[in-house]
């Protein structure tokens, strides 16, 4: 009876530790960041590696590939400005931040050069392109 | 400065796209007799650098930003219906390409930055040149973007009187005179100072370095 109930005793705890090399999960909706790659023709930037870094630090908070289609989900554990770097073998990528604000919502972007600065250069080149258009009139009417 | 779609009632935009129809048309006309091939690359380049201008938010205290708009510098360079057609083309590009301003309030836009503007600043600079140039530009500049801003102000204001729902809300723009005078007159005060200095500084460099626009006028 003794040998019995030592056995038990002895199973029993051999099992917990056992348990904790047990992985468990648990399935939870949250509000995530959603980063959407693309090309300029719309195709995705499919299945690519990127790293998330939060702010201030060194090593990475998150590193992963995007989704079939293009995207991946950030859910920041601090406020702050959170850098996200995303590349392809080919070299193509970015670097950039975002800004995430109090209760880790998205605050703001930080937008690409180009198109910080498309406006400017659509807008000179059609004022430009106009004036151009006047002054071939102009160049025909004087001769 | 722009006015968005949807602030202005109809009672007002309306006509005032016939004043402006009728001062384009005008304008036009008075600039055709008088723009030749040699000017217009000047014309083009200071009406690009009103857009380019007008596209940059300067920080202001409070939290808030505005924009210097060049267009004293249009006006005291070549003439009144220069500035307003080249100041409306920049207003139109901006609201159809890019949102800022509205299609409805065109006129309203271009009527109290572009024409009042440039009236202020030519006649301001043609008064006070006499007595000092520098004072003169500075002058033109810090009036017209503030007349202008108290003309966008008044348009503003009026609209609750032009519409109210059932319910009695304002159906355009909902703040009065009181909010939108002082709203818009205050951040211009320090505005017009950029567009003073703006005004004296790129005319004095146009004088200095394209002598021949002066000359041709």
């Amino acid at each position: 009876m003794f040998r019995f109930i030592f056995a038990l005793f002895f199973l029993l705890s051999t099992a917990t530790l056992c348990w904790s090399h047990d992985l468990q999960y648990e399935v939870a909706n949250a509000n995530v960041i959603v980063l959407n790659f693309f090309y300029k023709d719309n195709s995705k930037f499919s299945y690519e590696g990127y790293e998330v870094y939060a702010p201030e630090e060194k090593i990475p908070f998150q590193v992963g590939r995007t989704d079939k289609l293009g995207r991946m989900t950030l859910l920041p554990d601090r406020q702050g400005i959170w850098r996200i770097k995303i590349f392809s073998k080919d070299g193509h990528g970015l670097d950039f931040t975002i800004e995430v604000g109090k209760d880790r919502v998205l605050k703001q972007t930080q937008k690409p050069l180009f198109a910080r600065y498309l406006n400017i250069f659509v807008g000179l080149g059609i004022i430009l392109g106009l004036f151009g258009i006047l002054k071939l009139f102009f160049r025909k009417k004087d001769s | 400065m722009h006015i968005p779609d949807g602030f202005i009632s109809p009672k007002v935009y309306i006509p005032l796209y016939g004043i402006s129809a009728g001062l384009w048309a005008y304008g036009l006309r008075k600039i055709k007799k008088k723009l030749n091939e040699q000017a217009i690359p000047f014309v083009a380049s200071l009406t690009a650098f009103c857009f380019v201008a007008m596209m940059i938010a300067i920080p202001l205290p409070g939290g808030t930003t505005a924009h210097v708009t060049s267009v004293a510098l249009l006006a005291v360079v070549f003439d009144i219906w220069t500035a307003f057609l080249s100041v409306s083309l920049v207003l139109f590009i901006n609201a159809v390409l890019f949102g800022n301003g509205g299609i409805t309030t065109l006129p309203v836009n271009a009527l109290g930055i572009g024409f009042i503007g440039s009236v202020v600043a030519f006649y301001t600079f043609k008064t006070l040149s006499r007595w000092k140039k520098t004072v003169a530009l500075f002058a033109a500049g810090w009036l017209s973007i503030n007349i202008s801003a108290l003309a966008i102000a008044v348009v503003l204001g009026v609209q609750p009187l032009m519409g109210r729902s059932e319910d009695g809300s304002p159906l355009f723009f909902p703040f009065g005179l009181s909010v939108t005078i002082p709203a818009l007159i205050i951040p211009h005060l320090l505005i017009g100072i950029g567009e003073g200095i703006l005004t004296v500084v790129v005319y004095k460099f146009l004088e200095r370095t394209f002598s021949e626009i002066f000359h041709e006028r």
